[in-house]
């Protein structure tokens, strides 16, 4: 289990590691614009192929980059109902207050649970290994942190139950 | 091989888009991300500043000092193109219409300094000249050849012709004659004798974006660089054009200098200056990185990201990091950061370039001297 996470998470840094070569690109079809050519898709020159990397169908990563940004969405393992409500509560948690995490787009890409975008301003102000470990720590991260709240839930459930059922007794 | 390579280092700024040196290289300008062009001169083992230039409105994107008439242009994303000169102790601008509809990219002087080129956003590329009578800078130009921005543009030795790349991934070469300005030769060459804005050649070898275009010293020879991280090399443009790809193992470069006929540094995303060099029979090759990488030891700090994820959980998540992927090493070289522009400096008795500065997205520009690496080429 850990293993293949751990070749998963390994091919999203390489990938990234290679993707992540921005620069400053003003736009070529509006004047005295700069905005992140992968959102706009305005001029399809200016993007590259995306990378689409699969854990398994549920889990998968998709990395968008064009001459000024990147945008990487994935979508987070939810094999039940419950871990789908939870991972979902958490990640509109996380999106609302994007601006604290500064590379989190407020709304991920459809198909997707949360989607990062970086462009060429981040990589200027944040050093480029950083940023990628950044990417790397949250996806191993939230696993944990969904399994964790999952685990919580139950417990809860069972307290809750065994004192509600003690009245019967 | 003791002696490290980079020879000085300075910290100017936060970031840093281009820079150029004066004639005499006792002063630097640069601009710092901004809208500002910086000089600063080394005066008594420090350098201070000593102007600091600001008309543009955006950011600066290139800068050229003429050598021999000392006199810097800009262009900025704003497109504009200015020209200063230096009156007394001050740098009066002047404004040159660029008659472009988007940003400007990249400039540089022709050999001659009686015109300079920019290449744009607009898909064009502009030729600007001085017209005395009207005490004004003209410029003209070359629409409908670029399908995409144009990224970085090369002056061939014979003040005529010019290379530019651009997003589109090709490679071109232009006749920029201009009547008035450039005398026809008498000289047997068929460069002198192309039309304003006609297309020399096209080379499409990348699949790519393509940055950095430089002529040899003797202008034999086009270099230029891919986003494919690729490097080409072109022999005799002009008539029968013989190309060389190099495929790099590192990340891709962003611009070239070549030192001599034989050798070429390469500067991009790795933060490192490669050397690539011919040998006898003119193949090309990767030779080394210039800079010895230190081996920074891994340390074990969270990233200032992790520890705003942390605080946002509302408990310390730090301790749990466990060790399923291991951090990137922060890399010990003198840059930190993309390196962008590479200028040449000092020249040597044979003509070959001894010294040169490069300067990044981190802020630093660092002096590199080559006089200990030259002979690993050989």
């Amino acid at each position: 289990m850990a293993n293949t996470l751990r070749l998963y998470l390994t091919c999203i840094r390489n990938t990234l590691e290679a993707a992540m070569c921005l620069q400053n690109f003003p736009c070529q079809e509006v004047e005295r614009h700069n905005k992140p050519e992968v959102e706009l898709k305005t001029s399809p020159e200016l993007l590259l192929n995306p990378v689409l990397i699969c854990r398994n169908e549920a889990e998968k990563c998709l990395i968008e980059t064009s001459i000024n940004s990147i945008r990487i969405s994935m979508k987070v393992k939810q094999a039940d109902e419950l871990e789908n409500i939870l991972a979902k509560k958490f990640l509109r948690f996380l999106s609302m207050r994007a601006e604290a995490f500064q590379v989190l787009r407020r709304k991920p890409v459809q198909g997707y649970d949360i989607s990062f975008l970086i462009t060429n301003y981040h990589c200027e102000d944040m050093h480029k290994h950083k940023l990628i470990d950044f990417i790397v720590q949250f996806m191993e991260d939230i696993d944990k942190e969904i399994s964790e709240l999952k685990l919580s839930v139950n417990t809860r459930g069972r307290l809750v139950a065994t004192e509600f059922l003690k009245q019967f007794i | 091989m003791a002696a490290t390579a980079a020879v000085a280092i300075h910290q100017f700024a936060e970031c840093i888009t281009c820079h150029a040196w004066s004639p005499d290289q006792s002063m630097i300008a640069f601009c710092p991300n901004n809208n500002e062009l910086h000089i600063y001169k080394f005066i008594k083992d420090k350098w201070e500043k000593l102007h600091v230039l600001s008309k543009h409105d955006q950011i600066v994107s290139g800068i050229d000092w003429s050598r021999s008439s000392n006199k810097i242009v800009t262009v900025s994303h704003d497109r504009n193109s200015y020209v200063w000169t230096q009156e007394g102790s001050d740098w009066v601008p002047t404004l040159v219409i660029l008659k472009l509809n988007r940003a400007a990219l990249c400039v540089q002087w022709s050999p001659k300094e009686n015109k300079f080129a920019v290449g744009s956003g607009a898909k064009s590329v502009c030729i600007c000249y001085y017209e005395q009578e009207n005490n004004w800078w003209i410029s003209k130009v070359i629409r409908k050849r670029h399908e995409s921005s144009v990224t970085s543009i090369a002056w061939h030795p014979n003040n005529i012709y010019l290379a530019t790349t651009s997003t589109d991934g090709k490679c071109r070469v232009f006749s920029t004659f201009i009547k008035g300005v450039d005398t026809r030769g008498s000289q047997s060459s068929t460069s002198t004798d192309s039309k304003f804005g006609e297309q020399i050649a096209q080379l499409d070898l990348s699949s790519t974006w393509t940055f950095g275009v430089r002529w040899s010293p003797s202008g034999k020879t086009l270099a230029y660089a891919g986003h494919n991280s690729m490097i080409y090399f072109v022999d005799e443009v002009e008539s029968a054009p013989a190309a060389q790809n190099l495929t790099l193992r590192d990340l891709p470069l962003r611009d070239v200098l070549f030192v001599s006929e034989r050798m070429v540094i390469g500067v991009g995303f790795d933060c490192n200056p490669m050397i690539f060099a011919a040998d006898q029979t003119g193949l090309w090759s990767f030779v080394r990185f210039l800079d010895e990488r230190k081996a920074t030891p891994s340390t074990s700090k969270a990233s200032q990201l992790s520890e705003a994820l942390g605080k946002l959980y509302g408990q310390s998540k730090q301790g749990t990091s466990s060790d399923t992927v291991e951090p990137s090493k922060p890399r010990g070289g003198a840059h930190e950061n993309c390196i962008t522009c590479i200028v040449p400096l000092t020249k040597g008795r044979d003509g070959t370039i001894k010294r040169f500065s490069t300067s990044g997205l981190d802020g630093k520009i660092v002096v590199w001297d080559l006089e200990n690496h030259i002979t690993v080429a050989k």
